[in-house]
């Protein structure tokens, strides 16, 4: 409930926030787009702030990246290594290598802060890749794919493409044992491209592997063309999202033409901002405490040298699997051969991209609903996108153990042929089981209505007219009145919205934290009513 | 230069039919084998010498009554081998007796098991003695010969127990000392294919386990090499130097305490190991934390 001193701070804020306001227009004459872009409403569930966590991963990303870039020097010359004890990583100690994996060997031991660096910057791709796949989940599972938002469905997959290959361009950058070892292997997947592939391949090392150009040309990859093509795609996102508005769940007072959520200005901002803290903090401590790719113990690269349990990032993972779980069959036709590594290594990842990102068009054309949607489905009220979609993951995860079958079979005592033969039913079989589980789960879900993995939370206690009392949250078997009790129960312990105002005592969902936007998209009202002109 | 060794044998040791067509090509091979072996030893440095093994006639005794106790139902009386798959011991050698005793592989549990290592089942006068008795097979059985029934030994040039040269620390320290860069070279690239770099180990094809290097001693390891555990090959002296296996063996044992500059070292177990860290108790946490700052108004 609003006090009178949270309105009298309000009404102070809104003083200071005028002053600088006009202080702004008197020279720009942009205040009022500003105090529009102040008060633009995000909604308040947490699943929305993931997408923030891999943005502020990106942030964290061209600050240490900068620091290194710093330092690394790109080149595949030949030097000898002299580090000087304390000064430098002593087991290695006069061995050839290249330039560029000295430069990280110094990174590593001599600049300051160097190590640090380096692994929050790996880590922060680790995280971000994380925080990508997860915000696609949540996009792909609630349907926020839909009419409009179409086109920021494609960005973000190629959002998504671009940071996987900037990552392992980065991986491929310090030139030890693994990167040379992934080369090796992306070396004779683009060989294995009929017609093209040879020439493609010598194309783009500028020689037969390893060659000496690919350094200095991943270099500016890494450094210029991807993290420029992200900065892109990701203002072009973020713009779409601004025009089209944020979807929400559904709930109380949310129709398919408002908002309901926090204030950019103060809410929001001071949300995202902990968060960006938060971010930096987890990256930190993971920097700092957990090492990752001690790049002195894998030596540098040698073609003839390599290591067992080789791998690369886990978001490459499912690649490298693919291509261990290929059989070693022969294609030939008009006396040609298509090489082997062409079938898992591109042809694979073709269709799966290809699937992915026609997914907004088949979605529509197997609900055929060709509306404008602003608000969210549940995943349990769409069991077979639901069921596609755990699949897919079941798909992934079959697919990227194959990538580290050597520890697997290691650990489990497992001979390998067994291993990569129960995954290579598994690429099969563990989709259909686990979509199978997933659309039983959604209907069984739907009928008993209540929360997958928390339980209700707090509830709402009702006096009827004739002095009696029942709690809403707890009516088992009552669903078929939820229309009677008013649809603000239903959607409170469907998405664990209201539980938290409840717990913090902020009051009902109209408390003084809260707006409504009305959304101005044209498409949505319209769209309702009429026809879809591309629809069948 | 051994397995060349072991191919001519293995050649000699076939079917009449085979021994008479192969005669020729035998005598030519044996010269040029000859003549390798002799630019082998003179053309190499030093090699280095073989720990003492005891040839006390009590000793031996005692590892002859162990032996029969804990070995010869397998590996048959005076280690001529057995029928259920286990090899002879004639030509095993003390290196192999030695490493497949402190590495507890011996004795094993059932002959179809890959021989790991477990706790040592002697204490270090039994080893002795059992190793004694071992190194010792190939004077009792010139003196009662047995029909050999077991495979013939991983390395049957009967390896001594390798010393091992110490690491050079800086100016003073003694002639013939090895260096870890040296060390690196060679295992990344002899090792570090089966037993990945940081010596984490990994997977073989039929089920067989690579180790993990992390509990092998010095010693240890410069035996694994000259006698090849199987399904390990054999590195003789034509493939690496005294010095490189010295090397090598001390590589290994800074491998068990590497520089692990920069956290815990989980990336000795390579990227899937880092990935579980980074999704688990990175993005984990920050899950957490915007469900907790996320559903506030
Ligand atoms: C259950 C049968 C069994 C018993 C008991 C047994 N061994 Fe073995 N041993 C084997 C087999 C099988 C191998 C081959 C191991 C491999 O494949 O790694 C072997 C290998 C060896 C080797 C290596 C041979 C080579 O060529 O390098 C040595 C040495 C050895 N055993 C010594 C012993 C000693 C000493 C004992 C008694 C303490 C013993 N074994 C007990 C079955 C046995
Ligand atoms: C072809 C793969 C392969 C290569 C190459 C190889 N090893 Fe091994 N190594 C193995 C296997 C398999 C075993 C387990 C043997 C057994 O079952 O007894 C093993 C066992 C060992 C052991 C015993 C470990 C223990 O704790 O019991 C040591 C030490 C060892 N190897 C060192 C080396 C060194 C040093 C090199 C390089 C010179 C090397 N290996 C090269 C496959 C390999
Ligand atoms: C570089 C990687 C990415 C970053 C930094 C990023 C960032 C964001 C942010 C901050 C939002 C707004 C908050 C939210 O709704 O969660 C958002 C929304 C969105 N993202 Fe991404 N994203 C990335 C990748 C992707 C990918 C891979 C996809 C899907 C294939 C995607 C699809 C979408 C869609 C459709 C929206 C609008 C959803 C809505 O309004 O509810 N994004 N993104």
């Amino acid at each position: 409930m609003s006090t009178t001193e949270e309105r009298l701070a309000a009404e102070k804020r809104m003083k200071y926030e005028r002053v600088g306001l006009d202080a702004v227009d008197d020279r720009l004459g942009s205040s009022g787009f500003i105090q529009k872009a102040l008060d633009k409403i995000f909604p308040d569930h947490w699943s929305f702030m993931v997408g923030e966590i891999a943005m502020y991963c990106f942030v964290v990303l061209l600050i240490t990246g900068v620091y290194l870039a710093l330092y690394y020097v790109p080149s595949a010359a030949d030097v000898v290594y002299h580090p000087t004890p304390g000064h430098g990583y002593m087991p290695l100690a006069g061995q050839h290598m290249s330039e560029a994996y000295q430069s990280v060997l110094n990174i590593s031991f001599n600049v300051r802060a160097g190590l640090v660096m380096r692994q929050m910057h790996h880590w922060a791709a680790v995280v971000f890749m994380a925080a990508i796949a997860f915000h696609l989940c949540r996009i792909f599972f609630t349907g926020a794919f839909r009419r409009p938002r179409e086109t920021n469905w494609v960005i973000g997959l190629l959002l998504l493409l671009s940071v996987m290959l900037e990552g392992f361009s980065g991986y491929s950058l310090p030139d030890d044992l693994l990167s040379g070892t992934g080369l090796r292997v992306v070396f004779s997947i683009v060989e294995s491209i009929p017609f093209i592939g040879t020439w493609l391949a010598f194309d783009l090392w500028g020689s037969q592997f390893p060659g000496s150009s690919l350094i200095p040309r991943l270099f500016v990859v890494h450094e210029f063309l991807f993290p420029l093509a992200i900065i892109g795609l990701l203002t072009a996102h973020l713009m779409l999202i601004w025009r089209q508005k944020h979807t929400d769940f559904p709930g109380p007072g949310k129709t398919e033409t408002n908002i309901r959520g926090s204030r950019l200005w103060p809410q929001y901002a001071i949300k995202s901002g902990a968060l960006l803290m938060i971010i930096f903090g987890v990256l930190g401590a993971l920097g700092g405490l957990f090492q990752i790719n001690a790049i002195w113990l894998y030596g540098p690269y040698n073609p003839y040298t390599v290591s067992a349990g080789a791998q690369p990032d886990w978001y490459v993972g499912w690649l490298d699997g693919s291509v261990r779980l290929w059989p070693h069959w022969e294609f030939r036709s008009f006396g040609h051969e298509i090489a082997n590594p062409f079938f898992p290594g591109v042809l694979v990842p073709g269709i799966v991209f290809t699937i992915m990102f026609a997914w907004p068009q088949i979605d529509r054309l197997i609900y055929k609903d060709h509306v404008a949607h602003n608000l969210l489905d549940r995943p349990r009220d769409k069991p077979f996108r639901t069921a596609v979609g755990v699949g897919a993951l079941a798909f992934f995860t079959d697919l990227t153990f194959a990538s580290g079958t050597d520890l697997l079979g290691n650990d489990l005592h497992m001979p390998f042929e067994r291993l990569i033969e129960i995954l290579q039913y598994g690429v099969f079989v563990a989709p259909l089981v686990a979509g199978a589980i997933a659309y039983k789960t959604c209907q069984a879900l739907q009928r008993t209505d209540a929360h997958p993995i928390m339980k209700p939370v707090g509830g709402i206690l009702i006096r009827t007219a004739d002095g009696a009392y029942h709690t809403l949250g707890d009516e088992h078997g009552a669903h078929g009145d939820h229309d009677g009790h008013g649809h603000a129960v239903d959607d409170h312990d469907g998405n664990g919205h209201a539980a938290a105002h409840d717990d913090d005592g902020n009051g009902s969902a109209d408390g003084n934290g809260h707006a409504a936007e009305e959304v101005d998209e044209p498409a949505a009202g319209a769209a309702i009513s009429g026809p879809d002109p591309s629809g069948s | 230069m051994t397995r060349t060794l072991k191919l001519l044998r293995r050649v000699l040791r076939g079917p009449a039919s085979r021994r008479r067509i192969l005669a020729g090509p035998a005598a030519v091979m044996a010269l040029g084998v000859a003549a390798f072996a002799f630019m082998a030893v003179t053309g190499t440095a030093a090699q280095g010498a073989n720990a003492p093994v005891s040839t006390n006639a009590s000793d031996i005794a005692a590892g002859e009554q162990l032996f029969a106790a804990h070995c010869q139902s397998c590996h048959g009386v005076n280690g001529v081998g057995g029928t259920n798959g286990s090899p002879e011991l004639i030509d095993a050698g003390a290196a192999a007796a030695d490493f497949y005793i402190t590495t507890g592989r011996m004795p094993l549990n059932a002959t179809n098991n890959q021989a790991l290592r477990h706790h040592s089942y002697f204490n270090a006068t039994q080893t002795r003695d059992l190793v004694a008795y071992i190194a010792d097979l190939p004077a009792i059985n010139s003196a009662h010969p047995l029909p050999r029934v077991g495979e013939e030994a991983f390395n049957p040039t009967s390896p001594g127990i390798p010393t091992v040269a110490p690491l050079c620390t800086g100016p003073g320290t003694p002639s013939g000392c090895v260096t870890l860069s040296d060390g690196q070279r060679y295992y990344s690239l002899n090792c570090a294919q089966c037993h990945q770099a940081a010596g984490a180990g990994g997977m073989l094809s039929k089920g067989d386990i690579v180790p993990s290097l992390h509990n092998a001693s010095l010693t240890q390891v410069a035996e694994a090499m000259r006698v090849g555990p199987s399904p390990m090959p054999v590195f003789g002296t034509g493939q690496l130097s005294a010095k490189q296996v010295s090397a090598i063996a001390q590589y290994v044992q800074y491998l068990h305490n590497p520089n692990n500059r920069g956290g815990l070292g989980i990336s000795h177990f390579g990227p899937i190991a880092e990935g579980f860290v980074g999704i688990v108790i990175g993005f984990g946490v920050l899950m957490l934390a915007s469900r907790l700052i996320g559903n506030r108004g």
